[in-house]
């Protein structure tokens, strides 16, 4: 019993030390927003006097709302388009073995090519098609980034149990397409929803893309945060407000998504 | 599912039917106050030409990257943008940038205006104009007026070196001056406040500030025929001089800094002085941002501080070349270039600095004015970028102590001369 007892406490110890790990720079950046920039860089730390002075500025004068709009277009559409295209990929890997080995890897191989190599000629190739500084565009440059990378996630969920409830499905009389429909994606769905998650914050979190392909009316929450390095200094204390603005919907999304995302994550491991 | 793929749609829709961009002037420029003036006048601009003008501001560290796709495309998306000055050689090799001579004579326009030294690292490539100079960042030593004006702090100094504590004229002043405020304030036996900050970042960061160093010890990144001297006792020892500096005169972590956290020393009052960029003098002399507000004063660095600046161009793959000449020529007309100045900008025509209008706003124009007359021009080339990569490098390593300054020095010779090799400067 006391062993036990000892044994939680140090389990929890354990993961205590890795949560501060990981929250501490959070709420070291929480603290800077609250602040301002004489103040942020102070050593030792003092807490000044906190205000959101730093979140009105954001709106108010950085027009952070446009950026903000910009960033969640791309991203729910890129996210939107990836999903369905990627599912119906991995089916077609899972089921059918489609290309076999070699378009799996080609597929997989599109995502060891560092984005920079790939971004010059997809400028040239938009600006021909004057997709440059548009959303069309990001969207479509966002989806080469995570369509390959979800379909392969997704071939996994696809191989699990589902099979036998699919084919119970067939068997009664469904078309492929009834059963990819109405049994396999709804068993899939918590699958499904981590895969579009991680879809999501690939597109939101994107810089290179956005800073090549897009101009200001399109520019995304990224390009907004990059532009408070002036060369009167780093704004501190604005792009921490920023920052925190950035990672608000993931914050927001994550206690509904929980249950789905660890769900979804594991639910690949059955086979 | 039907609602999903309905939405789904309608996104796409909207996606696409973003419309198309209007003809206008549109204008790459840095994120510095100056972009802020240069907007605000903007609505004049278009009431005296009928042209609207769309400016975009990025960081500068995210300039180049976002520059080189624009300028390799028949027809890019900016009419004029902004240039640093060490990229100009690139970009003229490259065949990216237009000419400005023949627009210049055809309207009458005078480009004999801009500081001579300013012209010359950031105008001209072999005597062609390709940039208008826009915004010196000149460097210049900021100090502490108040320390050096404390009698107590004048009497030791003389005692210790047997010289009057005065604004440094010599490299061997500062070298003291940084030795003597370097200090351990509250006896607990570490240094609290610094003769100076260094930013030994490797890259840009290094680069610039330890060029100063250099220049204060007589050396020269290259002689008349671009030989490269590195490796000159003046270099060696201008090497030795930063990373002393970073060493025992800056505070821990000096190796790591960049400009910004170099500035935030000097603003937290923990540091006698900063070899920075003279338009850092107003945020660290402002009393509301910076704990030496008010106490600071700025110098010429001895020796001759680094010569910087950006400027304007057209690219070759501008969509509308005459548009972007007639903004040009208003935007650096002597009335909006004033105008500019008494709102704080960065000046690099040389009648601004002592119009007695600006002097009367800015007493430190003139001081500003021989800071960037005096300048010491960085070696401008096609590979000046991996110059600055590879010889900041060495530098950085010696001043952390992980090489000997002299090694460093050597490295950096040989480096320097195999760029140099390869853009056909040198056999």
């Amino acid at each position: 019993m006391r062993r036990g007892r000892l044994g939680g406490l140090a389990a929890h110890g354990v993961l205590v030390v890795f949560c501060a790990i990981i929250a501490l720079p959070l709420l070291w950046m929480l603290r800077v927003a609250l602040t301002d920039k004489l103040t942020a860089y102070k050593l030792p730390p003092e807490w000044g006097s906190p205000d959101l002075d730093n979140f009105v500025a954001i709106f108010v004068e950085a027009q952070f709302h446009w950026y903000f709009l910009n960033s969640a277009v791309v991203a729910i559409g890129s996210t939107v388009i990836a999903l369905p295209l990627a599912a119906m990929m991995a089916y077609a890997f899972a089921r059918y073995d489609t290309g076999g080995a070699t378009l799996r890897l080609f597929v997989l191989s599109s995502q060891m090519m560092p984005p920079v190599i790939v971004v010059l000629p997809m400028f040239a190739v938009f600006l021909g098609l004057h997709l440059i500084d548009t959303w069309a565009g990001l969207i479509l440059a966002h989806l080469s980034l995570s369509l390959p990378f979800l379909a392969w996630l997704l071939v996994a969920f696809f191989q699990g149990d589902v099979r036998i409830l699919e084919q119970a499905a067939r068997v009664d009389g469904a078309t492929r397409m009834q059963a990819f429909l109405r049994v396999t994606l709804p068993v899939t769905a918590p699958g499904l929803l981590a895969a579009g998650l991680l879809a999501f914050i690939i597109s939101w979190n994107d810089f290179l893309f956005a800073l090549i392909l897009s101009g200001k009316p399109t520019y995304t929450l990224p390009m907004a945060l990059s532009a408070f390095q002036t060369q009167r200094g780093v704004e501190i204390a604005v792009m921490a407000a920023g920052a925190i603005v950035a990672i608000l919907p993931v914050f927001v999304l994550l206690p509904f998504m929980r249950r789905y995302l660890i769900k979804g994550l594991s639910l690949g491991a059955l086979k | 599912m039907k609602r999903l793929l309905a939405f789904a749609a309608l996104a796409v829709a909207l996606a696409f039917a973003m419309p198309a961009k209007a003809q206008t002037i549109r204008i790459l420029m840095e994120t510095v106050p100056d972009t802020e003036m240069i907007r605000e006048m903007l609505p004049e601009f278009k009431e005296a030409t009928g042209i609207d003008v769309e400016i975009e501001a990025i960081s500068y560290i995210d300039m180049h990257t976002k520059l080189v796709p624009q300028l390799i495309a028949p027809t890019g998306t900016y009419d004029v943008i902004i240039v640093d000055f060490y990229w100009v050689a690139e970009f003229h090799a490259a065949g990216w940038l237009m000419p400005l001579d023949d627009l210049a004579k055809r309207d009458g326009f005078d480009l004999s205006v801009y500081v001579p030294k300013v012209m010359e690292t950031t105008g001209t490539v072999d005597g062609v104009t390709y940039m208008m100079p826009f915004y010196n960042y000149a460097m210049g030593l900021v100090y502490r007026k108040d320390l050096l004006e404390d009698p107590a702090e004048q009497a030791a100094f003389k005692e210790k070196y047997g010289i009057d504590l005065g604004v440094p004229k010599t490299w061997d002043e500062f070298r003291k001056q940084m030795e003597f405020f370097t200090r351990d304030t509250d006896g607990d036996g570490e240094r609290d406040f610094f003769g100076t900050v260094t930013q030994a970042q490797r890259g840009d960061c290094v680069m610039m500030q330890s060029s100063n160093f250099l220049y204060g010890n007589g050396a020269r990144y290259y002689d008349e025929n671009w030989n490269p001297t590195l490796d000159t006792p003046e270099a060696i020892q201008g090497i030795t001089d930063f990373a002393d500096a970073t060493m025992k005169y800056s505070p821990p972590g000096s190796e790591g800094f960049c400009f910004d956290e170099a500035v935030a020393v000097m603003t937290q009052g923990k540091a006698y002085s900063i070899i920075t960029f003279n338009n850092l003098f107003a945020t660290i002399n402002n009393p509301e941002t910076s704990a030496a507000g008010g106490k600071a004063g700025i110098t010429p660095v001895p020796g001759g501080g680094l010569m910087g600046a950006w400027g304007w161009a057209i690219p070759n793959s501008s969509p509308d070349k005459e548009a972007a000449w007639t903004f040009l020529k208003w935007v650096e007309s002597y009335d909006i270039a004033k105008r500019r100045a008494l709102k704080g900008s960065a000046m690099t025509q040389t009648a601004l600095f002592t119009d007695p209008d600006i002097v009367a706003a800015r007493p430190e124009a003139p001081v500003l004015g021989e800071l960037v007359a005096t300048g010491n021009a960085f070696p401008v080339f096609t590979y000046t970028v991996q110059f600055v990569e590879e010889v900041g490098r060495e530098i950085n390593l010696a001043a952390s102590g992980q090489k000997d300054p002299a090694e460093a020095a050597k490295a950096s010779q040989e480096a320097f001369a195999e760029l140099l090799r390869k853009d056909g400067k040198i056999d």
